[in-house]
């Protein structure tokens, strides 16, 4: 490819986005080089098959590989992780639709029409929706990252402390109010979260904090392996104890793999809303995983026949696949333009580079506009490359699912116990991933949900900067607060959230019945 | 599936009671500072206070029907074993080296986990420490502990 001709090409035609464009280029240079291709088929592969597989999820399999993406520059070390986190939204609807069986929490809207649709013979086809769908809602996704991300890298130039913190301060009340069935459960996961990520030596002041008199501790508490035992040995634990059904395989042939024009009409509305839906959601914190029910139910509103969902509809799985594979999108552009992660996944992309010495947020648009481009640009690739090996190997990554949990576990075990030690090389860290792993399997048992923790501690030492630097910034005229109209609004929002719950509280409260889990 | 579980998640509500009044009075200890100048204890007392308070909600909410931790006792079996192997993988591993260690424990999980035969676990336990030697000491130079065998 002739860069200079193309980028003066793309000058002529585009004058506007004409130096995106040529960045986008110069990143897919990047990205086409071997190693990069390489990571991203890497990636993209392990996601699919961590998607197939129920129990391991994407977050802990990224966390299981950020060591060894440390050997690589920090855009081939995103470009697997996040590969990761798309494949595995690829992968999730397959035993969704073959199975029955949601490989990911994600995917278990698609169960609803998909293994419906395998019974009545139309699995190949809906394999075949749902790959499209998540291909075009994986560009879409992707393009809208291209555009916001750069606009909303440079706004962020202009945040200070204040309005850092109403941000995170809103994630906070809607990840504890919407996103977990209770929100003091929620809220306890949360204060743990924040009290873990404090740890250590106080960066603002040069005092240990909470170290038991442990030189371990001192460097604080490591965020992977913590990741590595609330939702990876947890999980192992819990599957170790459950009895094992084998689940029985719908067999598609390559040559079923084709929806009738029928249903190809069908989807197409389903899929673009679907993708504008999952990739706005995504942007909200923890709206992504939801992205995909509220999917359904506007598929369901907008059907001439909404009495037919569940019995093989076209549009339940199109919709909110779509919307899946978009909302990945949309949540890594807080992350790459703020440096605020939302979500497990963006959570561990963000201690990525962070560990690679490249801190996300606005200045990654100025410093390392080379990371975020090639970024970009793999996730094109990537997308093309689920796409290839989606439809083909269907019938291979469904058989993946058959392997039985005493072959799984042990491998997964060993390398839970050997990525953790491969962090820092340090036993310490293997400790700390197992008792959370044994004090995480309690934590699901009595449904405290481990992501808040996650999110709490990833986000607590962002949090605790700016909230001090506000402090001291209005503490001699508290109103200049209110001259941050961004500050002001996320704020309001975060109160409007908690008002309405406490509404809603307290009206179930003196009604005569009713569920109401505060 | 359910049942009245309170010596279970009772004693994970005072639990986190009582860490949530440790955190608040170490974050005390350590100086929360003035609003205007706030000490390194003042985050942490957020933290503590969180948990404490949304812990006080819990304590008030009372007994709840919650899933059992253990169905049977072949369960509880495997969670203690499960939990021990890990606390000897990490224990061994400085003597005996991660080859040793990695073969071993593959292969008892997988015997624990009730995989037939002996041949299988072997093979599970040598085909498991080849692959992380080739992934974490060839492809990436991670270096692992080697025991005895360094």
């Amino acid at each position: 490819m002739d860069i200079c001709f193309t980028s003066t090409c793309l000058r002529v035609f585009s004058p506007n986005g004409s130096d995106e464009m040529e960045e986008l280029i110069n990143g897919l240079v990047a990205c086409l080089s071997l190693v990069n291709l390489v990571a991203c088929f890497s990636g993209v592969f392990l996601g699919t098959i961590v998607g197939v597989l129920p129990g391991l999820g994407p977050a802990a399999t990224m966390a299981l590989c950020l060591p060894l993406t440390l050997s690589f520059s920090p855009a081939t070390g995103i470009i697997v992780l996040a590969g990761i986190w798309f494949g595995a939204m690829y992968g999730g609807s397959t035993t969704s639709i073959l199975m029955n069986l949601p490989g990911e929490a994600a995917s278990v809207i698609t169960c609803i029409d998909g293994y419906q649709l395998g019974r009545k013979g139309r699995a190949g086809a809906a394999l075949a929706i749902v790959a499209v769908g998540s291909f075009v809602a994986g560009t879409i996704g992707i393009i809208g990252l291209q555009i916001f991300a750069p606009i909303l890298g440079t706004v962020a130039l202009y945040f200070g402390p204040a309005e850092y913190l109403s941000i995170v301060v809103v994630a906070f009340v809607l990840l504890s109010n919407l996103a977990t069935e209770s929100v003091r459960r929620s809220s306890i996961m949360l204060g743990l979260g924040l009290w873990l990520s404090s740890i250590g030596i106080s960066p603002m002041d040069g005092v240990t904090r909470f170290t038991f008199g442990l030189t371990d501790m001192t460097l604080g508490i490591s965020f992977v392996p913590i990741v590595m035992g609330l939702l990876g040995v947890a999980e192992i634990l819990n599957i170790s104890m459950e009895t094992y059904i084998e689940p029985v395989l719908t067999k598609v042939r390559f040559k079923e793999l084709y929806p009738n024009k029928e249903e190809m009409r069908r989807s197409i509305g389903p899929i673009v809303r679907g993708s504008f839906l999952g990739f706005f959601m995504g942007l909200i914190p923890s709206c992504g995983f939801i992205s995909t029910f509220i999917s359904y139910s506007l598929e369901m509103r907008l059907s001439k026949t909404p009495k037919a969902f569940g019995t093989g509809m076209v549009e339940g799985i199109a919709g909110p696949e779509s919307a899946n594979n978009s909302s990945v999108m949309g949540a890594m552009i807080p992350f790459l333009t703020l440096g605020l992660a939302f979500s497990a996944p963006s959570a561990i992309l963000l201690a990525a580079l962070r560990m690679h010495d490249v801190e996300p947020g606005p200045l990654l648009f100025l410093n390392n506009s080379d990371v975020f481009w090639t970024f970009v640009a793999a996730m094109y690739v990537g997308n093309i490359m689920l796409l290839i090996l989606n439809l083909p190997l269907v019938g291979f990554f469904a058989r993946i699912a058959l392997v039985k949990p005493k072959i799984l576990i042990p491998i997964v075990c060993t390398l839970c116990l050997v990525g953790s030690y491969a962090v820092r090389n340090s036993f310490f860290d293997v400790w700390v991933m197992i008792i959370s792993g044994v004090i995480g399997y309690f934590f699901r048992k009595w449904k405290y949900p481990p992501i808040p923790l996650v999110i709490g501690m990833i986000l607590g030492p962002i949090t605790e900067n700016n909230f001090r630097k506000s402090l001291k910034i209005f503490r001699d005229d508290w109103f200049q607060f209110f001259d941050r109209p961004l500050a002001v609004i996320f704020l309001s929002i975060a109160l409007a959230v908690i008002a309405y719950k406490i509404f809603v509280y307290l009206k179930g409260r003196s009604a005569p019945s009713g569920v109401n889990d505060f | 599936m359910t049942r009245k579980d309170f010596n279970g998640e009772v004693i994970l509500k005072w639990v986190l009671f009582i860490l949530g009044v440790y955190i608040i009075a170490g974050a005390l200890k350590l100086g929360v500072g003035t609003i205007g100048e706030p000490g390194p204890g003042c985050f942490p007392l957020i933290g503590g206070a969180v948990i404490l308070i949304s812990d006080i909600f819990l304590l008030l909410e009372g007994r709840r029907d919650t899933e059992r931790l253990f169905r049977s006792r072949n369960e509880l079996k495997i969670f203690i074993i499960m939990a021990f192997a890990f606390s000897l993988w990490i224990i061994a591993m400085p003597l005996l080296g991660y080859v040793i260690i990695t073969f071993l424990g593959t292969a008892s999980i997988s015997k624990v986990l009730k995989l037939e035969g002996w041949l299988k676990p072997l093979l599970l336990g040598v085909g498991t420490t080849l692959f992380i030697y080739l992934l974490f000491g060839y492809l990436f130079y991670i270096d692992l502990p080697k025991g005895f065998l360094s």
